[in-house]
């Protein structure tokens, strides 16, 4: 078993036995997306203009509840400081990190957007289409939620920092995902959802090496 | 066999396999808490961090296991480390038998459940091992994060915070007699504790100083 699978299937034990917290994310984003029909009054056909903007504000604002849980566990009862003493380099454990914490929180997001597309009103020919750059952009979110979990590990109970460190670099994947969920007619794949997978690779490629670095010399608990 | 050389192979040819610290700094958020420090401790030898709280103990094991930067000096260390700190290493939710488990793994070492078993008896932690570790009282932890150090390299060099702080009268032997073991074996201990070890080979003492 390689390093890599290993710290993702200790993950994964470890969401399972947490999984109160991967509900929470999952609430959230129901909670937001239903509020929107609440708000607005049942016109379908307004519903149906705001569905692809809400779907994905609500999806990233959940999975940013989510990101300072990240690695704060793992820092605080010193599994990093055994990590960093392992043959694990610290960009590989960064990045089971990242795919385990996207399997736990995005996926139950995916797995409930068609429900929320329905409540929204969102035509059936256009759920493919986001379906599909949600599954790219929370991603490309994750692996920024990487980064800023690490970075606020560094800066010490600066969970607050998470919003003011995530979300601006989070822009570029808001917009070409909203883009690439309202294709025209009959296309799935667009420029703009090739352009959120460039994010995506561009992220892939560094996000692990950055949070790595944050890492190298996090403190666990009363480490003095 | 080049891959495992360290970098600074010239200063390796004069100096016997172990531990080598020359003039290290130590300092925590830009204070500097000591002079600067030289050590070199080679197989079989136990080294006690003395000092009061505060006087750098805990920084200079986290220092040497790469936790933390050294600035202007230099560390080398030619065999593996393992190192238990303040913190455990182990995570709440799971228990101790899988922590054990996944730290073993990850080292590439034994960890089939003959050898966990083996490393939990050692420390009198097989009765609690399959219980998560937020379940376990502090001393009981310790002990598990401690069983650890049957598992690991027979020349490895053990960096200890406190080891044996919290532990109860018989773990306090089974420790020692871990270390006694260990440094029977060609291996190297670095501990730092205000509690006496009884360990067979007669330690060096290192005392740090508060600065003033």
């Amino acid at each position: 078993m390689t390093p890599f699978a290993l710290q993702l299937r200790r993950d994964l034990r470890l969401g399972w036995a947490g999984r109160g917290d991967m509900l929470v994310v999952l609430g959230f984003f129901l909670i937001i997306v239903t509020l929107f029909p609440l708000a607005l009054g049942p016109d379908p056909a307004q519903l149906r203009i705001i569905a692809v903007p809400v779907i994905w504000v609500a999806a990233m604002l959940a999975s940013l509840a989510g990101f300072t849980r990240i690695f704060a566990e793992d820092v605080r009862c010193g599994w990093v400081d055994q990590v960093a003493l392992s043959p694990m380099s610290l960009p590989v454990y960064a990045l089971a990190k990242a795919l385990g914490h996207w399997l736990l929180s995005a996926l139950p997001i995916l797995a409930v957007t068609p429900l929320m597309a329905l409540l929204l009103n969102l035509g059936s020919g256009q759920l493919a289409a986001m379906m599909l750059a949600l599954a790219l952009g929370t991603a490309a979110l994750t692996l920024l939620g990487v980064i800023g979990a690490a970075l606020s590990e560094g800066a010490r109970g600066g969970g607050g920092l998470m919003a003011i460190l995530v979300l601006p670099p989070a822009m570029p994947v808001l917009i070409f995902g909203a883009l690439a969920s309202t294709p025209e007619a009959g296309r799935l794949i667009t420029p703009h959802l090739m352009l959120l997978g460039a994010v995506l690779a561009v992220l892939l490629a560094i996000a692990p090496f950055i949070a790595a670095a944050a890492l190298a010399e996090s403190e666990s608990e009363s480490g003095g | 066999m080049s891959a495992t050389l360290p970098s600074n192979t010239r200063e390796l040819a004069t100096a016997p396999a172990g531990l080598r610290l020359c003039d290290v700094v130590l300092a925590r958020g830009g204070r500097r808490l000591q002079p600067e420090l030289s050590l070199t401790m080679s197989a079989g030898e136990v080294v006690l961090l003395r000092g009061p709280n505060g006087s750098g103990k805990s920084t200079l094991l986290r220092t040497i296991a790469g936790r933390l930067p050294s600035t202007a000096s230099s560390i080398t260390c030619d065999v593996p480390v393992l190192y238990i700190g303040h913190a455990d290493g182990l995570s709440p939710a799971l228990s101790g038998r899988r922590n054990l488990g996944d730290w073993a793994r990850l080292n590439g070492l034994a960890d089939d459940d003959d050898a966990i078993d083996a490393a939990l008896d050692r420390m009198q932690a097989r009765g609690f091992g399959e219980l998560p570790v937020r379940n376990l009282s502090h001393g009981q932890r310790r002990r598990v994060a401690l069983a650890r150090l049957t598992l690991g390299q027979a020349h490895a060099l053990w960096l200890l915070d406190e080891p044996n702080a919290g532990l109860d009268a018989a773990s306090s032997i089974a420790l020692d007699d871990l270390i006694s073991g260990h440094l029977q074996g060609g291996g190297m201990v670095l501990a730092a504790t205000h509690l006496p070890l009884g360990v067979t080979h007669k330690p060096r003492t290192l005392t740090l100083e508060v600065p003033s």
